[in-house]
């Protein structure tokens, strides 16, 4: 592990990463104050079914409901996914793409070191915003009137984790081998929408019902934590998937030509 | 000198297609050396010196650096080597002297006091965003960061670029002493003038092949030099063409340039026959250097 190339790599993440952390923390704390006042009012929304699955239930007259429709579904996945993608991505293409790795690489280190170090930035980044999830999550039930037990709010925060890194290791894994920016981060960034939308549609369409089973979102969300806590059989789906794409990444930038 | 070539290729070709690349590569260059490696852009200077440092893979052929493989040493020889890419790029939001601690961290052993004083000899500011800095100081970086480990070989893709004519002083200076100290010096141009002071041999590229290999001396001999002269009246170039090495005459204006090969003695002192404002070197024509080389009977 190269810790100067952890360190530099984290250095250039400190803005985004507090600044998304600061924002899921007032957002939450928002959405807490916000549920004695609206949600029981709102209730059960009564929406197809395929729109209720899009929300999570779209429950907003419980406080596990309304903090499922309001940060576990949509919110809490897509700053973390969007977090790990566009860092994971700036770190190994972007800085092909901007001549950065050129200059790095002429240096006596490993290409699969290199990765690896970015890797562990990435985590990193994604462990820190899953931290200010759980406190923003903590405060704003709290302020909410309670009603969330810690180990379900603690089984949340860590499966979107699970699910940044396994999303911030499929951007890895094609910058990675491909040395492609834009690839990199529609490719990821469509494997966590696709995912999500197949989660939520799956049981209307016994069709693609298996189609689930093939995407991140399922093995973080498919378990419901905030109602059931953790999921273990997911994280570990997701811990695998993470680390086989890291080594992937870390194997098929070896022995490619760098692009520029 | 060391038994084994600084730089040894064998064949080396990579061939991005379309006639792009470099092909065929047998180039041998000393310990101890100060090697100008010429041509024009997009001859293949680039990619061969990426190849060396095996940032891209040959298509065919092979590469020793400092005797060692470089597809199989790749780690050892970059260690040993110091590296300034021609489209230099560092993390723009970072102070150089971050981006310098992280690249002698990624090194080992690079003294801060060879750091500290290469950055003082390029009078360089560390201490400001990347961002901020101008072309010529970005480049001052890229030259500390090449030199700063004191490598056996350095790998220099345009070192000149965007240098203002103090810092170039110091920079061949440097070389100098480098070379003195009989480390090799492997460096790249698109103009023999950029080089033509500090380095002992020259290879010319030509749409990635290699075409010339000689002695500055002997290059010198068959290179038109050229002389923008400026008076301060209209004066007839013709005057000029009949003298001893004039090669070809133009003029416009108070302006005449004149090309010649050998001695500048004659034309300048025919052009002191009348009063010059200025007197302007122009830039060499590789192209015209290595047709005129063939003419002369220069064998690559």
């Amino acid at each position: 592990m190269s810790w100067p190339t952890v360190a530099i790599t984290l250095r250039q993440r400190v803005p985004a990463t507090l600044s998304a952390s600061i924002g899921m923390i007032a957002v939450m704390l928002a959405v807490g104050a916000l549920f004695p006042a609206v949600g029981h009012t709102i209730g059960k929304l009564h929406v197809p079914a395929s729109v209720s699955n899009l929300l999570g239930g779209a429950d907003y007259g419980t406080i596990t409901g309304w903090f499922r429709s309001e940060i576990a579904v949509i919110y809490g996945p897509l700053v973390i996914g969007a977090l790990a993608i566009t860092g994971a991505v700036a770190a190994t293409a972007g800085e092909e793409e901007d001549r950065i790795l050129a200059l790095i690489l002429a240096h006596p280190i490993l290409r699969s070191r290199l990765i690896a170090a970015k890797a562990a930035a990435i985590a990193c980044v994604v462990g820190t915003i899953a931290f200010a999830i759980w406190i923003g999550l903590i405060v704003g039930v709290a302020i909410g009137g309670g009603g969330i037990t810690l180990a379900h709010m603690t089984a949340l925060a860590i499966q979107l984790a699970f699910f940044g890194s396994a999303t911030g290791a499929v951007a890895l894994a094609i910058a990675a081998s491909t040395g492609r920016k834009s690839l990199a981060t529609g490719v990821a960034a469509a494997v966590a929408i696709l995912g999500w939308l197949i989660n939520s549609l799956a049981p209307l369409v016994s069709a693609i019902g298996w189609l689930k089973y093939l995407a991140p979102y399922y093995y973080y969300a498919g378990h419901d934590p905030l109602a059931h806590g953790l999921d273990i059989p997911g994280l570990i789906v997701l811990g695998a998937l993470t680390l086989m794409l890291t080594a992937g990444a870390m194997i098929s930038i070896q022995d490619r030509d760098l692009r520029a | 000198m060391s038994a084994q070539p600084a730089i040894a290729t064998s064949g080396l070709s990579k061939d991005y297609g379309s006639g792009r690349g470099v092909f065929e590569l047998d180039l041998e260059v000393e310990r101890g050396e100060v090697f100008g490696f010429l041509g024009p852009n997009g001859a293949g200077k680039s990619t061969t010196m990426r190849l060396l440092l095996d940032l891209i893979k040959p298509t065919s052929g092979s590469a020793r650096v400092l005797g060692l493989d470089v597809s199989t040493s790749s780690i050892e020889i970059r260690r040993r080597v110091g590296f300034l890419p021609g489209d230099l790029a560092m993390y723009p939001k970072l102070t150089g002297r971050v981006v310098l601690d992280y690249l002698a961290h990624l090194r080992g052993g690079v003294d801060a006091r060879v750091r500290d004083s290469l950055a003082e000899r390029f009078d360089t500011d560390l201490d400001r965003p990347i961002r901020q800095l101008s072309t010529g100081n970005r480049q001052k970086l890229g030259l500390i960061q090449a030199f700063m480990h004191e490598p056996d070989l350095l790998i220099l893709d345009e070192p000149i670029a965007g240098l203002d004519p103090l810092v170039q002083q110091s920079f061949h200076a440097l070389l100098r002493e480098v070379s003195a100290q009989g480390r090799t010096v492997f460096l790249s141009s698109h103009t023999l003038s950029e080089v033509e002071r500090v380095t002992h041999r020259v290879a010319i590229l030509r749409k990635g092949r290699l075409v010339v290999v000689d002695s500055l001396e002997n290059l010198r001999k068959v290179a038109i030099q050229r002389l923008e002269i400026e008076f301060s009246a209209p004066v007839d170039g013709e005057q000029f063409r009949a003298l001893p090495g004039v090669r070809d005459v133009k003029a416009e204006g108070h302006t005449v340039t004149i090309g010649f090969e050998g001695s500048a003695d004659a034309v300048v002192k025919a052009v002191a026959a009348h009063e010059v404002l200025a007197i302007r070197p122009r830039e060499d024509d590789l192209e015209e250097i290595f047709l005129r080389y063939y003419q002369a009977g220069g064998t690559p």
